[in-house]
């Protein structure tokens, strides 16, 4: 007779399951339980580990920091042995790609890790960083007049909502790149200055199998600063006084009519642009048949290195144009070096994040990798004029006065795919450039109220 | 005196100590393993439906609360996950249609001994051993404008006039039929394969009956080859609608639209905007979908084996 009281054979695994399963704590925790060491740290408690004014006391040698930072070659770990070698604080160097380091920051946070002391953070993560209590807020720990040393755009970098949650890392912004040669078979012998000055060139510049400009248009996020540079120059302003992105403006519309008039009226634009990022436009440009760009800094030496590149020797880069009073406007894509809010080594940190803003790294770093200082006072620093081999330190700087940074509100990420969807949009003539922002207006909105759901 | 109706004892295995102590010392050992898979495969997929029933946004500085089925219905009135579920849709018919049609025919031809069958069996590898994304790469600089293969192989073949430059990937529905191109290229191996197998099973008696009756190469192809491969073809395509459902990474080459696919989009929601309650909510509706599937190529999968019995 079988046993009435007997279990089925998948009952134990099952019951075993549920009870491990239950003991593991699957519900997501609140940022501020006191379970969570990572998030639990108060901007107050944070600030309290830390003391700018004891930095390079010694006290911190022998203790140790992980650092991750972006670095695909290791050149950026190489020059952080001399972090070690003057502060006695020994580096465990996470060198990444850019595409990995927001989503490594991250899941540190999530998984209430305080394994990562240092972070790179680039200027569109502030609000996330902030709110999320990813960084720990230097805003009083760092004395008020440290930032005053750096560029402007570095600066707006690693400023959220007026809290400082990093040290200005690099300055970088988009530039105008042009071709001499092709700019005087022309007739011209200056870039244009204004976006006025750039359509009528452009019309001229079109012509036997030449385009006047070329853009990285794909729906990305480079052609949101392509947007915004735009936009800026136009009078407008994407943020409203809430932070919140104010896509439909007059001057937004503005701005797009112009990207789309170039495209599909003037055709100065090479359609192939709807298909490019920055390295593709950079390519076509290298091969002397696009007689502008807008482009990051870099360029050079590819630009002038024969191996790759047919327009030696024949390039310059200068203002991006404005439009009226404006002189110029600039995306920044500046980055700082902060802190996470979980690390237990705050001090060390600190003083990792002091180095990485003084003269020594800074001009290594301009050496060694081609990135242009935070530091203002660089730029007039002899040593690194001597190292400037492409003599374009004066006019990349200029650019930087005139950078502004996107928003970096905790929503932005969203909201800038939303506008590059929308504004895709228009430039394939899905919609017209009034229907298309409002309607990235319309989305951003939803996706505002579905967030706070 | 033996009971009359008493069913003979089961005979019980008899272990020894030295039996037991060999099975415990077995348990242990496989423990760190099965601790290791609990963690990274039971865990995540109890602590996402867990998470599926919260607002759980990581990076606003909110708190996590229970909102029931809430995140199941913000995601079903999402305009944008309709439309990726669409061009899921469209992505995995298109491009699994294509496959199974190519796939047959090679299969056919694969299936006839001729100079060079193996190693032209070993090429046809290539595509599908290669990574997606490198496979992406490959692609996206064939569907360049200009100096992309593409343009320039139609340009030399004269069916694209020189004035013309068409841009292959400039909407959501080009980049996702691309993509599906792409997609057909790399695993129409996959299908080939399956449907070799398939053919070789075919008993070579009822191919010698059929042209006894005098039966032709279409009428052995629709009356034997098809009905015989009918059940290995379902299997196969079946498995391939899994795998063609799920197309994230040769999209993301392609383009930032991350309405071309849910598990895009899926990504998007957990990785980019860390609403983890409603990534979880999306990941879980496609996972019932593909659970659904899996039921249907599990009872067919009884049903061929039942078949051959």
């Amino acid at each position: 007779m079988p046993n009435k009281h007997s279990w089925p054979k998948w009952a134990a695994p099952v019951l075993l399951s549920a009870a491990l399963l239950s003991a593991c704590g699957v519900t997501p925790s609140a940022k501020s339980d006191a379970s969570q060491p990572a998030s639990s740290a108060s901007a107050g408690g944070a600030q309290a580990e830390m003391d700018w004014s004891k930095l390079g006391d010694g006290s911190q040698k022998g203790k140790k920091i992980t650092v991750l930072m972006v670095d695909t070659d290791g050149r950026v770990a190489e020059m952080a042995k001399k972090f070690t070698e003057e502060t006695g604080i020994e580096v465990n160097f996470m060198g990444v790609d850019y595409n990995s380091l927001f989503g490594k920051i991250t899941t540190a946070s999530l998984s209430s890790s305080s394994d990562i002391d240092i972070i790179e953070m680039d200027t569109i993560w502030g609000g996330q960083f902030y709110e999320g209590k990813i960084a720990a807020d230097l805003t009083n720990v760092m004395p008020k007049e440290t930032l005053a040393n750096y560029t402007q755009s570095s600066v707006d970098s690693v400023i959220y909502n007026g809290h400082v949650l990093a040290i200005p890392y690099y300055s970088s912004s988009k530039h105008l790149y042009w071709n001499k040669k092709l700019l005087a078979d022309a007739g011209y012998d200056a870039p244009p200055k204004t976006w006025d000055e750039f359509r009528d060139m452009s019309k001229k510049l079109t012509k036997n199998g030449v385009y006047g400009s070329a853009w990285s248009w794909k729906q990305a996020e480079s052609l949101n600063i392509d947007f915004d540079t735009i936009v800026a120059a136009f009078g407008g302003q994407l943020l409203d006084e809430q932070g919140k992105l104010h896509v439909n403006s007059k001057e937004a519309v503005q701005a797009l009519t112009y990207m789309t008039d170039l495209l599909h009226i003037d055709k100065t634009v090479d359609p192939s642009s709807l298909q490019w990022t920055e390295d593709d436009v950079k390519n076509a440009f290298s091969a002397g048949k696009i007689a502008m760009m807008i482009n990051w800094e870099g360029m050079y030496p590819d630009l002038n290195n024969a191996e790759m590149s047919q327009v030696v020797g024949q390039t310059d880069v200068g203002l991006i144009p404005g439009q009226g009073d404006i002189m110029s406007t600039a995306v920044s894509g500046s980055e700082g070096i902060g802190i996470m809010q979980s690390s237990k080594n705050k001090q060390a940190a600190l003083e990792f994040v002091k180095w990485i803003g003084e003269k020594g790294f800074q001009l290594d770093n301009f050496k060694e990798m081609g990135i242009y200082p935070s530091l203002k006072s660089l730029y007039e620093d002899p040593d690194m004029i001597a190292a400037d081999s492409t003599e374009t330190l004066g006019k990349i700087v200029e650019q930087f006065q005139y950078g502004s940074n996107r928003p970096n509100a905790p929503g932005y990420v969203e909201w800038a795919d939303i506008q590059s969807n929308e504004i895709y949009n228009a430039l394939v003539k899905n919609k017209t450039p009034q229907q298309a922002l409002d309607d990235a207006a319309d989305k951003i909105d939803q996706a505002i109220q579905r967030a706070a759901k | 005196m033996a009971e009359p109706n008493a069913a003979p004892k089961r005979k019980r295995a008899k272990f020894t100590p030295a039996m037991r102590h060999d099975a415990l010392l077995a348990y242990v050992l496989l423990v760190p393993t099965l601790y290791i898979l609990f963690r990274i495969f039971i865990v995540p997929i109890f602590q996402s439906s867990v998470w599926s029933l919260y607002k759980y946004n990581l990076m606003d500085g909110s708190d996590p609360k229970p909102v029931g089925f809430g995140n199941y219905v913000d995601i079903f009135k999402l305009q944008d996950f309709w439309t990726s579920m669409g061009n899921t849709v469209y992505f995995t018919v298109f491009s699994v249609a294509a496959e199974l049609a190519i796939g047959f025919f090679a299969a056919l031809l694969l299936n006839h001994a001729f100079k060079g069958r193996l190693l032209f069996r070993g090429m046809i590898m290539i595509p599908w051993a290669m990574l997606t994304l490198v496979s992406g790469l490959l692609w996206n600089w064939i569907y360049q404008p200009g100096y992309g293969a593409l343009t320039v192989v139609l340009h030399n073949l004269h069916l694209l006039p020189d004035t013309s430059n068409p841009l292959w990937l400039s909407s959501s529905t080009k980049v996702v039929t691309f993509s599906a191109i792409a997609d057909i290229w790399k695993m129409t191996p996959f299908m080939t394969l399956l449907l070799l197998a398939g053919l070789q099973s075919i008993p070579h008696s009822l191919y010698e009956a059929a042209v006894i009756d005098g039966a032709g190469f279409w009428k052995k192809l629709r009356h034997i080859t098809v009905p015989q491969l009918l059940p290995t073809a379902i299997v196969a395509v079946i498995l391939r609608i899994i795998g063609a459902y799920r197309v994230y990474d040769i999209l993301t080459v392609f383009t930032g639209d991350a309405k071309t696919s849910t598990s895009y989009l899926t990504y998007n929601y957990a990785f980019r905007y860390f609403y983890l309650g409603k990534a979880s909510a999306m990941a879980w509706v496609s996972t019932l979908l593909i659970l659904i599937l899996v039921i249907v190529y599990m009872v067919l999968l009884r049903r061929n084996q039942d078949s051959h019995l």
